[in-house]
């Protein structure tokens, strides 16, 4: 069992195709997960605060934006854990913790440059490219074992 | 309960989203994220104009079409990205321009890093909620009835008289202890308009200490200064009709307000920022040994060009100012320097996030050190007019605007 | 700790949000089920929560998508009703992939019946510069 990233790490998609192959999907939500269930803090909507941006000076010097410090908090962990990483280049609509376009950038040359396996795709757009999207998503993550 | 709709990024991931909420509710509004549709946020290009690549702000333009096809969803805007993201900050004043010429929606504009908090913003919100709330009140043009106005700013703390339209008294000290200062410039006012205190209809605050000097004196106003002193300056530069700018310049911080009809709408707050406002003019007399009432004669007389500024920060602003002195510059020069300084600040931060439209009108105390205004007229190649009671204008907005309360 | 996830049902799918709410109570695991236009929402304690996730996915194989929510369910911080109108960021995301679902969910079934993995993509072949020019030449004459 492997701990896979997946890029845009809110894709349900791919995070289901990851969980379906037995290996454990590292998607953002559960890091949401954590920080709403925080007992004691209470700073809607995400209970992050001023030391989450602090955080990601980890990831990004105190001259990048707040806003992308602060995502890279709760993304960085996830790059941290991950054994392997399924990156869909031509994303979209990517919104709230994917909603910073140099936060998206800086996750994936993290992931690129952690020399971990890494299967780079895009969403298909028909029948045909689906199947590859599958095919190819199952045959990377059945030679991670 | 005034709605003002959050058109943002980044707010929640820098730890600030609690302290706009809280700033919102202080000011008696909540922020409300109207519907869009995930068509809408695709389309955004066709809609707006652009898509960028940050999801967010795709989603903060679609937002704003759909607030401007149906205007029922908001009373004001609140736009806000992070400090130094480039794109976040060209959207924003995308985002300004479009729902200020597209709808008659109050917008404020502002960009947060993680240390902002609630007081920071309260002023700006207060002015926001204010323009949509009391359009009524604002759009009053005379002043009417025996009625009073007390500034109390964070340097001196101004007050006037006003009976039928016309200033009738006046008072001005140097703030020290809130309070006192307060009573101190009211009596004096009182005095040379030849009232008492008891005759006087109405009161109204404004400046730093507005909240605690009105409930001290039981003022029926209490109203930040964006309002009031826009207000006050187009009544004195008789500009209540058509479009006008105000460039109110204080002690200690700045503001830049697009007023239409007499009635403020898009305007800017400067931080507290020392070298763009009276305290770096204060520092230069001081260092040439002259008073501040003479710096502006003195700066008319020089050439600024003929001493370089490395710096707007007033540390560093004012050692390229003494360097100078000690090279041999002249001290007309030297003032000269100074006001072009503060002036070009200005010019380059506030100034551009307002419509400058004619006549610029040039208020607050520093607006009477002549070098000031005429920097400014340099800078914007426009005619700056500084209307009498200058550094009134605060005290005569709200005496004005009180005497609307008074009279209903 | 609890978790929260959803359960979205393709639109190729036989499987109704309330037959898999009806399979959750005839699992009688301690786990809140919220019904939606889309599938369900459940709730409940980790380990309850991913012993079902396999239950409900052998409901439909292919067609049903399983993907976790930081949120409990109607939590307000991102309620609709309470921030006046608008869905919360992940919801835009989730309907932009349940678009693609359908042909997705044709590649775990065929998967599924054996089939062959389907032949590489032909790259398409770009015009060159003479050929452009004489597209060109042809469409202002």
């Amino acid at each position: 069992m492997v701990k896979v990233m997946v890029y845009p790490p809110t894709s349900m998609i791919l995070s289901d195709l990851v969980e379906r192959t037995g290996h454990e999907a590292l998607v953002v939500s559960k890091e949401v997960r954590k920080k709403v269930n925080t007992a004691g803090l209470d700073s809607p909507p995400l209970n992050m605060t001023p030391e989450d941006p602090k955080k990601g000076l980890k990831y990004a010097a105190v001259d990048v934006p707040s806003g992308v410090r602060g995502r890279m908090s709760l993304l960085g962990p996830m790059i941290e854990e991950a054994d392997a990483a399924i990156i869909i280049m031509n994303d979209r609509c990517t919104l709230g913790c994917t909603g910073c376009a140099r936060t998206n950038e800086l996750t994936r040359f993290l992931l690129r440059t952690k020399r971990i396996p890494i299967l780079e795709l895009d969403y298909p757009a028909d029948e045909l490219s689906a199947r590859r999207f599958v095919h190819k998503i199952r045959e990377f993550l059945e030679g991670l074992n | 309960m005034i709605r003002i709709a959050q058109l943002s990024c980044g707010p929640e991931y820098s730890g600030v989203q609690q302290e706009l909420e809280k700033a919102a509710v202080m000011v008696g509004a909540e922020l409300v994220f109207p519907e869009v549709s995930l068509d809408d946020v695709r389309n955004v290009e066709e809609r707006f104009g652009i898509e960028v690549a940050s999801g967010d702000l795709n989603l903060a333009m679609a937002r704003a079409t759909r607030i401007v096809e149906n205007p029922d969803l908001a009373d004001a805007v609140f736009v806000a990205t992070c400090f130094r993201c480039a794109e976040g900050a060209i959207v924003r004043s995308e985002l300004r321009k479009y729902i200020h010429e597209n709808s008659r929606i109050p917008v404020l504009s502002y960009s947060f890093t993680e240390r902002t908090t609630a007081e920071t913003l309260l002023t700006r919100m207060e002015a926001l909620v204010t323009t949509a709330k009391f359009k009524g009140l604002l759009s009053r043009e005379r002043q009417t009835g025996l009625t009073a106005g007390i500034d109390s700013g964070s340097t001196t703390t101004k007050s006037v008289v006003m009976r039928d339209n016309e200033v009738i008294g006046t008072g001005w000290v140097p703030t020290t202890e809130v309070l006192k200062s307060a009573e101190a410039a009211y009596n004096a006012a009182l005095e040379s308009a030849g009232v008492t205190r008891g005759e006087i209809e109405g009161l109204g605050t404004t400046g730093y200490g507005r909240h605690l000097v009105g409930k001290e004196f039981g003022a029926k106003l209490i109203q930040e200064e964006i309002t009031v002193n826009s207000k006050g300056a187009v009544f004195l530069a008789d500009a209540q009709k058509g479009a006008a700018t105000v460039i109110d310049i204080g002690g200690m911080d700045n503001k830049a307000i697009s007023v239409q009809d007499g009635i403020p709408g898009t305007f800017t707050m400067g931080g507290i920022c020392a070298g763009a406002s009276g305290r770096f003019l204060e520092l230069t007399s001081r260092r040439l040994g002259v008073d501040i009432t003479e710096l502006g004669k003195l700066a008319l007389k020089g050439d600024h060009q003929k001493v370089p500024m490395n710096s707007y920060c007033i540390v560093f602003g004012t050692q390229s100012l003494v360097n100078s002195l000690s090279a041999g510059s002249r001290p007309e020069d030297v003032a000269m320097a100074a006001c072009h300084s503060v002036a070009e600040q200005v010019f380059e931060q506030q100034l551009q996030e307002v419509e400058v439209k004619e006549p610029v009108i040039m208020v607050g105390g520093t607006a009477l050190i002549e070098g000031l205004p005429r920097a400014m007229e340099q800078l914007l190649g426009l005619k700056v007019m500084v209307p009498d009671y200058a550094q009134y204008i605060g005290c005569v907005g709200a005496s004005l605007l009180v005497s609307g309360l008074v009279e209903d | 700790m609890k978790a929260t996830k959803y359960v979205i049902t393709g639109q190729d799918s036989d499987v109704l949000p309330s037959d898999i709410a009806l399979k959750i109570y005839e699992l009688g695991r301690d786990i809140n089920v919220k019904e939606t236009c889309f599938g369900v929402i459940i709730d409940g304690e980790e380990e309850d929560i991913e012993a079902t996730v396999e239950d409900i996915r052998a409901m439909d194989e292919s067609n049903i998508f399983i993907k976790d929510r930081g949120f409990p369910p109607g939590d307000p911080r991102r309620c609709r009703g309470h921030r006046g109108g608008g869905a919360r960021p992940g919801f835009y995301m989730m309907q932009y992939e349940s678009e693609i679902l359908p042909l997705i969910s044709r590649g775990p079934a065929s998967e599924a019946r054996g089939e062959e993995a389907p032949p590489k993509a032909e790259s398409v072949k770009r015009p060159g510069l003479a050929e452009l020019e004489e597209m060109i030449k042809e469409e202002f004459s």
